[in-house]
């Protein structure tokens, strides 16, 4: 049974510590009873100071067109409050709707808090199965009168946003056979929408893609990330069967784009990594088989009302290397070659920016940022891919991969700038030598690991392991990098002031602008690194800047690069919330 | 025309305007890593509130009932407490997870064991944050069939398909087997997520051999008659892949571990462990 504990706006906030002098009073706590319910009108168009879905917007673009923070007075930015979560794992990005900021803490107690003074207003205890994964889940939407929450063992809830009551809760998948959800849903066309994940060994057959109905709850519809039947797609798994097909998770939220009433979403990889293990290689000889292993490391477009698959295009296919096309999808109108074109931009771990057209799925272009030595050359016009053959993993062998997991850019989502048509991107260089190893050192217990990584340099590099990456989409040019030793660990954050705001390894968090690159603003150091999606919303009519102070499984495993960066070894997490001095 | 791509990339004239520092010695681990969060430096929620355990008369140790040895596990751990006149303390893991990540048993053993027996000495396998005992037996990965007329690998035909366990070290030496000889003298072999479903995969026909940890199916046949015809084969042309299996430890228990190898030790040489698998029927051997 879950406990549900209804808190007083009496509350006090766990005791924080104010950084530096002149900072915000709190201010009165925020009224629930005036909270507005969130209309498909309001996803479509949210209010500037909100953030409803996990990158904001439809489009994906991670952008708030918010201004009162801007180039002119970032550098007078103050921490306003900050909120102890409960220590462990996360991912957070938080939402806010009518100055009410909603976190998701790695127990899966779900909280809502004053967005101006940071008071709790109510807590919700979902109690996890005590063998499920205690982590926290990337994020949430929020519909209706209702937040929607993805948790560990697999289920969804539906919360009441005023009261934190539990309104439904349904059971999408069996955490007992690995299922789980790492990311939350996104809601468009009034269906919920949820990946999962976890595929890679008790659930032959893969990952999927469900709708659901917000009122309910109830399943409507489930698209299978694993191709199958007796199809070009079906046969694209070198012959073997489905019960032996694995992977293909669904671990990231997608975007909507509702002129076409399509979800685009990504797919990672097959599993295990290496090819030869998992039947992948050497490919088959009947000639109406091949080993691409679709829909791994795919878009897919999906009707959001049927479920149909009314396309994909997949970037890379038969991956042994986990380069994981999986994360976030921008949608993005410029002109291509002249012609205006609706595209569907994305990168996988190998940081190599492409854009579809996404009404038919058609590549247009891709540009390289990250040194890499896996991509020798994209065909101009199908974006078709030559693999170096000398970084694929072959057992007995150790190979000389750049980048490795995790990835010259990882879950962090890149983010897009109306105001500068450019792209943000949070990446890291490194390289590998890599081995493939066995997986089961117990007969329960795996993570012996598929492949093992020992991270090193870039070869003649400068030492500096992450930076800030600005792209101009129209002509798919750098516009700028800032390069730091330690890694870049959160999300990118531009804004209508002018701002990129980001986190890292070293416990900071950054605002750079959005033209130069400059850094304008950095805070003192937090309390972990910051591994986690910033937002910036308004409450009582004054803009905040958020951030997720934690350890998570991304780009801190590059700790071992910078081995002189100290994080806490407890796994604190702090939600730091800062503004301007009034 | 496609485009190609240059490796490694040259840094561009930003790099003059970054915080560049000197790079320092770096000397990175080998790190492991699955699918799709994973953790080289182990988590346990309320990890701190675990403290040195005052009474050292016991030994307090774990078996997994979802590991088809525990109850073996168990009497040996038993022997080994009494070998080191220690009053033994079982826990007995119980869950409905098929699968679970390795960091998972950090948790479990700062809560109730000093070792966690059923592991596989798998040299490289594990993360700084673990070792290992000396083993305290050793089996094989076997290869099984439900057909009379199969009684080696080398009677199976060409075409015809493998079920094997995925990712284990018997797979892959199948696989780097397979991977020299021509195309047409290959089996196909298809990666099961477990052993149970590598099994079934041979049971409902998908597979004509399936390749298992002896001990799981030792456990099946027991338990279910469904299995009770399947046989072992000869792996010929394969030689057998044997491996020991010992207890798992945190890292800086170097006390105990030596303690317990020890133990192990004097109870392999007199015979105890091997009086252990004999009295289940277990289908390993002891270890001199």
């Amino acid at each position: 049974m879950s406990l549900r504990r209804l808190l007083g706006l009496s509350v006090s906030v766990i005791p924080f510590v104010m950084l530096a002098a002149g900072l915000n009073a709190p201010s009165q706590a925020a009224g629930v009873d005036d909270l507005t319910p969130v209309t498909d009108e309001m996803l479509l168009n949210p209010p500037d100071g909100d953030w409803l879905m996990w990158r904001r917007t439809y489009n994906g673009w991670g952008y708030s067109p918010l201004d009162e923070i801007n180039k002119d007075n970032v550098g007078d930015l103050k921490l306003a409050w900050a909120w102890a979560m409960t220590p462990g794992r996360t991912q957070e990005t938080p939402l806010v709707h009518d100055g009410i900021i909603y976190v998701q803490n790695s127990d899966h107690t779900i909280q809502a808090l004053d967005g101006a003074s940071g008071d709790l207003i109510w807590e919700y205890q979902y109690e996890l199965p005590d063998d499920a994964p205690v982590r926290g889940v990337r994020n949430k939407a929020i519909y209706g009168d209702n937040l929607i929450v993805a948790t560990r063992d697999a289920h969804l809830l539906a919360i009441d946003t005023k009261t934190g009551q539990l309104v439904w809760d349904q059971q999408v998948a069996n955490f007992a056979h690995g299922f789980g959800f790492s990311s939350g849903p996104i809601v468009a066309n009034g269906v919920i929408v949820q990946g999962t994940t976890g595929c890679s060994r008790a659930q032959p057959g893969g990952c999927f893609f469900t709708g659901h109905d917000p009122n309910t709850g109830a399943e409507l519809w489930r698209v299978n990330t694993i191709a199958r039947g007796d199809t070009p797609e079906g046969n694209s798994w070198n012959g073997v069967p489905l019960e032996a097909r694995h992977g293909a998770s669904a671990w990231i939220a997608g975007s909507y784009d509702p002129d076409q009433n399509l979800i685009f979403a990504g797919v990672g990889q097959p599993y295990p990594w290496n090819a030869e293990i998992s039947g992948l290689s050497p490919k088959s000889s009947d000639p109406n088989v091949t080993n691409d292993a679709l829909y791994t490391n795919s878009t897919l477009a999906i009707d959001v009302s049927t479920g149909e698959l009314e396309w994909y295009h997949q970037y890379l296919p038969n991956d042994s290397l986990d380069l994981d096309y999986v994360y976030e999808r921008l949608l993005i109108d410029l002109p291509v070659d002249g012609e205006e074109r609706k595209m569907v931009v994305t990168s996988g771990k190998i940081g190599i920016i492409e854009a579809l057209d996404r009404t038919t799925g058609e590549w247009l272009w891709g540009v390289e940022t990250v040194p890499q030595n896996v991509v020798l050359s994209i065909d101009q016009q199908t974006g078709e891919k030559t693999i170096n053959p000398e970084v694929i993993p072959i057992i007995g062998q150790t190979t000389f991969n750049c980048p490795a997991d995790p990835g010259g850019r990882a879950w962090q989502a890149t983010a897009y700038s109306p105001r500068t048509q450019a792209l943000y991107l949070p990446t890291v260089e490194f390289c590998s030598n890599t081995t493939v190893n066995v997986l089961d050192p117990g007969e329960i217990y795996t993570g012996g690991g598929r492949q093992t990584y020992s991270r090193v340099p870039v070869p003649d590099g400068d030492g500096n392991i992450g930076q800030v990456r600005a792209i101009n989409l129209t002509d798919q040019s750098e516009m700028w990098m800032y390069r730091q030793r330690p890694a870049i660990t959160s999300s990118t954050l531009p804004t209508g002031g002018g701002l990129v705001f980001v986190g890292s390894l070293d416990r900071k968090f950054m605002a750079f602008d959005d033209e130069t690159g400059e850094m304008l603003w950095s805070s003192g150091k937090l309390s972990s690194s910051l591994e986690s999606f910033p937002i910036t919303y308004e409450a009582d009519g004054k803009q905040y800047v958020a951030i997720t102070a934690n350890f998570a499984s991304g780009l801190g495993r590059l700790a071992s690069l910078t081995p002189e960066v100290k994080i806490p070894a407890n796994d604190p997490i702090t939600l730091y919330v800062f503004a301007l001095p009034d | 025309m496609p485009i190609v791509f240059a490796f490694p990339r040259l840094a561009g004239p930003f790099l003059a305007l970054a915080l560049a520092v000197p790079v320092a010695a770096l000397s990175p681990g080998a790190v492991s890593a699955q699918e799709p969060e994973f953790f080289e430096r182990p988590y346990a929620p309320g990890q701190w509130t675990f403290g040195r355990r005052l009474d050292e008369s016991q030994l307090r140790y774990c078996v997994d009932e979802r590991d088809p040895d525990w109850k073996v596990a168990g009497a040996i751990a038993d022997a080994v407490a009494q070998g080191l006149l220690l009053a033994p303390q079982r826990y007995v893991v119980k869950s409905k997870i098929i699968m679970e990540d390795i960091t998972k048993v950090y948790a479990v053993m700062l809560e109730h064991c000093d070792i966690h027996m059923g592991f596989k000495l798998i040299p490289g396998g594990y993360s700084n944050w673990a070792t290992l005992t000396r083993a305290y037996y050793e089996t094989e990965y076997v290869f099984v069939t439900a057909d009379p007329d199969i009684q080696s690998l080398a009677d199976l035909a060409p075409a015809r398909p493998i079920g094997a366990t995925m990712g284990t070290s018997a797979h892959i030496r199948l696989v780097s087997y397979l991977t020299a000889l021509p195309r047409e003298d290959r089996w196909p072999t298809y990666p099961m997520g477990t052993n149970d479903l590598a099994l079934q995969s041979l049971l409902n026909g998908t597979v004509d051999v399936a390749l298992v940890w002896a001990p799981h199916l030792w456990a099946k046949q027991r338990e279910e008659p469904a299995y009770a015809d399947l046989h072992v084969i000869d792996p010929n042309p394969l030689p057998p892949t044997t491996m020991g299996v010992g207890a798992l430890l945190l890292a800086d228990e170097t006390f105990v571990r030596t303690a317990v190898d020890e133990a192990i030790a004097a109870l392999s040489e007199d015979g105890t462990i091997a009086g252990i698998l004999e009295e289940y029927g277990f289908p390993a051997t002891a270890l001199p």
